[in-house]
């Protein structure tokens, strides 16, 4: 016997003995010793809770299996959010279940317990109680009441306590500047439903401005095509750089950061003297030298047309110039907006913050007045803009403790970390807007030993109470006498536990008078400021709608998440306009050095269409050296380029220079085609094409070599309406967290090897300097005659009884030919293991959804899980699926609520009823795919003025 | 040896190792765990409890009527009634102590379908399937063995000759092979089970 052939048998009995071992390893089963009742296993409970990723306290559901919360869904019984969630709530579930949060609390950068922490720290405070010395708590806006009180309550122990809330992205100038004009520190409700003609400058209310998911569904539900609608709304953005909200606006008018100012200026005058209304001289006698005759005219069309809606129009602006907003507050006033679309009865609560506040605490930090620094949620020794200065102040502050949930930068310089929770692990409540409150309760205990910062602070005040006890007496106290329909407490209690939220109409603030007192002051110092703008580069700083200031950025589903604008993935970059690109020969990638004001960024450019030549736009929230394994060294770090100016941060800076370097980086981009091409692929109306009756065409029906699919009971369908659809991409993640859908990195996107289930294209039309942009979300198309069906090999994947286009991932071999002759791109090939060896992380993914191998492909599923769960669910009853009763991910937490699903064998459902619109029009029709997905064309509002 | 010889050889040595092992289920069950029937940490008799005494299945797999999958009862289940009955055997005094010390039984899991397979107990127990159906003859069982294989080809046979199944005059769903409503059928669509 030779060598060879010995191997071969010893080879072959092994193979057979392995056959014969082939057990699976034991498993164990635990029950619990007693069952709670509310709780069967494998059946989800949803719980209503508060979304705690901003200050916009927007109403969620949790989705909470065998114990873990697995899923964040938008209340849809929310005043305010009505259902709609934005990206970042999604990519809550991701943050619970981070290894990377700190697992107890640090004493010196050593772990220690709450004993040990609570024991020093309350003899440090008892010391500081008898000198006298300062005591600052500093956080980020807090909407909750009861946490309010408690933090006053624990500054009230000092002499010298005080709490200051700082923003790093700070919308602070619009409360200030109603505290000059109405007496009142407090930014109000803006009213996008209520309004039918929108101004905006610069302000990106659907992407990250305040409250982007409740701003969202006003203003989808006001521009609504209903049968007979005659007229929608109007929207005019003033910007510079290419926001989401200037994609969506009718009319986008491309200004400088000067013109902005003096455009501003100009309609406030014009307005005053249509409305008659008294303006201080500097104003009335404004002289818009920089305005092209263009823009000129453009805002005499719009003050005519302001004048004419009484009521009915809302200002708006992004900037945190207390001037800008005092003249915006000018204007609303004018043509009669308070009360009506700028609500400052139901304003947005919170703690206003200011951003002078935080300049002094710095100041007084240096000057050794603070003994004690408390930061939560906060992280100036990234994001204030003086960072190096705020670094050495804390040298200064003998106690510094960190409630923040990782040693993050400002963290790491504190003497104690003690971590709070959660918000899915703690109890809290929201008063978003004055008369809406809402609850907040934890979905599973805590995996960590961390404790909430409301206990921390309730123990360090002398307290014994549990916060949980705090919040139900102070909703028995102030909030129980507010209603007539539950007799007792509990009875409330639990009521309001379930819905999430209560809503009461807001007793009347005490009478706000306007006074244009400052007015004069305000426009001569803008238009003094306009013109020193002008003339040079502006850098204009602005926030992500995924990573927002970095507070969240250790989140790879946030960075991995296109930009909605940019399409460009774990980076931030200098977008430039395409004519200062040519002028200064800089192309997509080339890395530049930005100079303004005190600070140089190294920065790849981004080559952005429609962006004015004099600015250059750069995101903020990058450049982490402190948050983690997933953000730490992500982009470059923007916020020494923010300025102090008039009591408020600055995210405009004039004067900068830019230098050419010899570097080139090669950008993550998900899109790298921008443009249409004559292709019909995004069908658009005016409005007075639609109400003249406009139809969107469609192909005639192409012979077909393929028989039509004899369907059952169900054929499933999906309408999906461009005119409702902002590209806000909370549907991306939203699918991302419910598929259990991978996130595979800078360099794996780069290849265009992205998984992501939907893929929302962006299309510019018209030239390049002043595109109009559509938004169009694709996924798997579900096609009749689908092409990657009559390809595989292997029948991996096959066309089901009810119209789906099924992927059989236990079949897959990964030959990759179905992807190769998919028409719409959208299957996703597993190019490696994703790895899956962070057990925390882990409890992350959806027990409902196979977790994919490698060499796998896979695709939208139209969210087959959920619609076998109502299937089953109804057939259990013995009774028909209702329509709309299946909700699809990406449709449920839409806040456009732009994505309908249904069965197009019903043809009373909602999407049938679409699919018969005359804006119905098919995607690469002409193919002859027949997909189950149809789009609605969009219909803009062009009008000028 | 000449490189020809070496190929028929191996050829051969393979063959007929192949069919000396052929022993039907060697392949056609690879990894199936038909039969398995390991220790648990209690001596549970099935037969005493579902065959002898009559206990439902449900009582204590109360989950696999609202759920997908059937549950194993909490300690506190087997509790109701043996505060009473038998407190004194070694077996049941396990669960006692577990209760006490508040550690919860671990049980050894037999019938496990892989991650890919979605099976749901609650369409099948409200469609009348009897639990024997897939999981024997339980209540003869001293200790639990797998019964079937519980392999893809098991579940679709019945899904292709079942077919269906129709409600009664009462509501009640009856197992009939005939040719029923096509609403009611059992589906055979990939997706059912695998997404």
């Amino acid at each position: 016997m030779s060598r060879r052939t010995f191997i071969e048998m010893i080879g072959f009995s092994a193979a057979a003995l392995a056959l014969e071992g082939c057990r699976a390893p034991e498993q164990k089963i635990i029950p619990y010793l007693k069952q709670p009742v509310e709780l069967t296993p494998g059946v989800a409970n949803w719980y209503a809770s508060t979304c705690g990723g901003c200050s916009a306290a927007c109403g969620v559901l949790v989705k909470v299996r065998d114990g873990r919360p697995i899923k964040l869904e938008g209340n849809p019984e929310h005043p305010l959010s009505r259902g709609g969630l934005c990206p970042v709530a999604h990519g809550m579930i991701f943050e619970l279940y981070d290894s990377d949060r700190l697992r107890q609390p640090l004493i010196a950068g050593k772990a220690a317990t709450w004993d040990e922490a609570d024991g020093q720290i309350a003899q440090k405070l008892a010391a500081i109680r008898q000198s006298g010395g300062g005591v600052r708590l500093l956080t980020k806006t807090i909407q909750s009441p009861t946490s309010l009180d408690t933090i006053a309550k624990f500054v009230s122990q000092f002499k010298d306590g005080k709490h200051v809330v700082y923003e790093a992205f700070s919308t602070g100038a619009i409360s200030q500047s109603h505290l000059r004009t109405h007496g009142i520190a407090a930014i109000p409700s803006h009213r996008f439903d209520r309004a039918k003609l929108v101004v905006s400058f610069g302000a990106d209310f659907l992407g990250s401005w305040l409250s982007p998911v409740e701003f969202t569904r006003a203003y989808t539900r006001a521009r609504e095509l209903r049968d007979g609608q005659r007229d929608i709304p109007q929207h005019v953005q003033f910007e510079s750089r290419m926001s989401l909200t200037g994609g969506n606006a009718g009319r986008r008018i491309k200004v400088s950061a000067a013109e902005e100012i003096q455009s501003l200026l100009l309609l406030a005058r014009l307005v005053a003297e249509k409305t008659r209304a008294a303006a201080p001289t500097a104003l009335a006698s404004f002289e818009p030298s920089l305005l092209s005759r263009e823009i000129r005219l453009a805002v005499e069309g719009l003050a005519a047309r302001v004048a004419r809606l009484p009521g009915e129009s809302l200002i708006v602006s992004g900037s945190n110039d207390v001037d800008v907003q005092s003249i915006v507050n000018f204007i609303n006033q004018s043509v009669g907006g308070y009360g009506k679309t700028v609500d400052l009865n139901s304003t947005r609560t919170g703690s206003a913050n200011s951003d002078a506040e935080m300049v002094d605490l710095v100041r007084d930090m240096n000057d050794g007045k603070i003994a004690a620094l408390v930061t939560l949620g906060v992280n100036p020794a990234y994001d204030y803009h003086a960072a190096p200065a705020f670094i050495g102040a804390m040298a200064k502050v003998p106690l510094k403790i960190s409630l923040n949930p990782y040693r993050d930068e400002t963290g790491s310089l504190c003497d104690y970390s003690c971590p709070t929770h959660h918000f899915l692990e703690a109890w809290d409540d929201a008063q978003p807007a004055r008369g809406v409150f809402s609850l907040n309760q934890p979905t599973i205990s805590p995996l960590f030993q961390t404790r909430a910062y409301q206990e921390s602070l309730l123990r360090w005040s002398g307290g014994q109470r549990s916060f949980y006890d705090v919040i139900r007496a102070s909703w028995k106290e102030k909030l129980f006498p507010l209603q007539t329909s539950h007799k007792t407490f509990d009875e409330f209690w639990d009521h309001s536990l379930e819905d999430g939220v209560f809503a009461v109409d807001p007793p009347p603030v005490a009478t706000v008078r306007f006074t244009a007192d400052s007015l004069a002051d305000s426009a001569a110092r803008l238009e003094l400021r306009s013109k020193s703008l002008s003339g040079g580069v502006v850098v204009t700083l602005y926030e992500k709608a995924a990573i927002h200031d970095g507070a969240h950025a250790n989140n790879p589903w946030l960075h991995e998440l296109p930009d909605p604008v940019t399409k460009i993935t774990w980076d931030n970059y200098a977008c430039v306009s395409p004519g200062l690109a040519r002028k200064l020969r800089l192309e997509e990638g080339r890395v530049i050095q930005l100079t303004a004001g005190a600070a140089t960024l190294e920065l790849p450019v981004h080559v952005q269409p429609g962006q004015h030549d004099d600015c250059i736009a750069v995101a903020v929230g990058y450049g982490r050296t402190k948050a983690g394994k997933a953000g730490t060294g992500v982009g470059v770090n923007a916020f020494p380029l923010v300025s102090f100016y008039d009591g408020a941060f600055s995210y405009v800076t004039g004067g900068a220079a830019i230098e050419r370097t010899s570097m080139r980086v090669e950008m993550a981009s998900t899109q790298l085609h921008a443009t249409l091409d004559g292709r019909p692929l995004i069908k658009e109306f005016t409005l007075a094409e639609y109400t003249s009756g406009g139809k969107a065409e469609h192909e005639s029906e192409p012979k077909s070599i393929w028989k039509d699919y004899p369907y059952g009971d169900h054929k499933w369908g999906m309408a999906v309406d461009l005119n409702a659809c902002t590209g806000c991409s909370a549907c991306i993640l939203s699918c991302q967290a419910e598929n259990n859908v991978p996130v595979v990195g800078k360099d794996e996107v780069r290849r265009q090897r992205e998984m992501h289930w939907i893929r929302l294209d962006r299309y510019y039309q018209g030239g390049e300097d002043d595109p109009t942009t559509a938004y169009q979300p694709v996924m798997c198309n579900q096609c009749d005659n689908a092409s990657c069906e009559s390809v595989c090999p292997v029948l991996a994947t096959v066309h089901s009884s009810e119209g789906l286009n099924m992927q059989v991932y236990n079949r897959c071999v990964g030959t990759r030919y179905c992807a190769n002759n998919c028409p719409y791109k959208v299957r996703r090939f597993n190019w490696f293991e994703n790895r899956h060896d962070d057990p925390v992380a882990n409890l992350a993914l959806n027990p409902d959804v196979t977790v994919r191998t490698r060499g796998v492909m896979e695709k939208c599923t139209f969210c087959v899980q959920r619609i076998e769960e109502v299937k089953i669910k109804a057939r259990n009853e013995g009774r028909a699926i209702r329509d709309g009763e299946i909700e699809p991910a990406c449709q449920q937490s839409c806040p456009a609520k732009a994505i309908t699903f249904g069965d197009l064998a019903d043809q009373r459902s909602k999407v049938y009823r679409l699919k018969h619109d005359r804006r119905d029009y098919i995607l690469l029709e002409d193919l002859n795919l027949r997909p189950s997905i149809s789009y609605l064309a969009r219909v803009r509002n062009v009008e000028e003025a | 040896m000449s490189l020809r010889t070496a190929k028929i050889i191996s050829l051969l040595v393979t063959v007929t190792g192949a069919v000396a092992l052929w022993q039907g289920a060697t392949f056609t069950s690879l990894g199936s765990q038909q039969g398995y029937q390991p220790a648990q940490p209690i001596d549970f008799s099935h037969k005493v409890h579902a065959g002898d005494n009559q206990i439902a299945c449900l009582y204590c797999h109360s989950a696999a009527e609202r759920s997908k999958v059937a549950g194993i009862p909490a300690a506190s289940t087997c509790m109701n009634c043996h505060t009473q009955i038998l407190k004194d055997s070694p077996e049941i005094q396990k669960i006692t102590r577990a209760l006490a010390s508040n550690t919860p039984i671990e049980w050894v899991r037999i019938h496990r379908l892989p991650d890919h397979a979605a099976f749901d107990h609650s369409r099948h127990v409200s469609a009348g399937i009897k639990c024997q159906q897939c999981h024997g003859p339980v209540e003869t069982m001293e200790r639990v063995q797998q019964f079937d294989t519980l392999s893809m080809g098991m579940c679709v046979t019945c899904h292709r000759t079942h077919r269906a199944v129709t409600l009664d005059e009462n509501g009640k769903p009856v197992i009939t092979s005939e040719a029923t409503p096509k609403r009611l059928m059992a589906s055979t669509d990939c997706s059912v089970c695998h997404h």
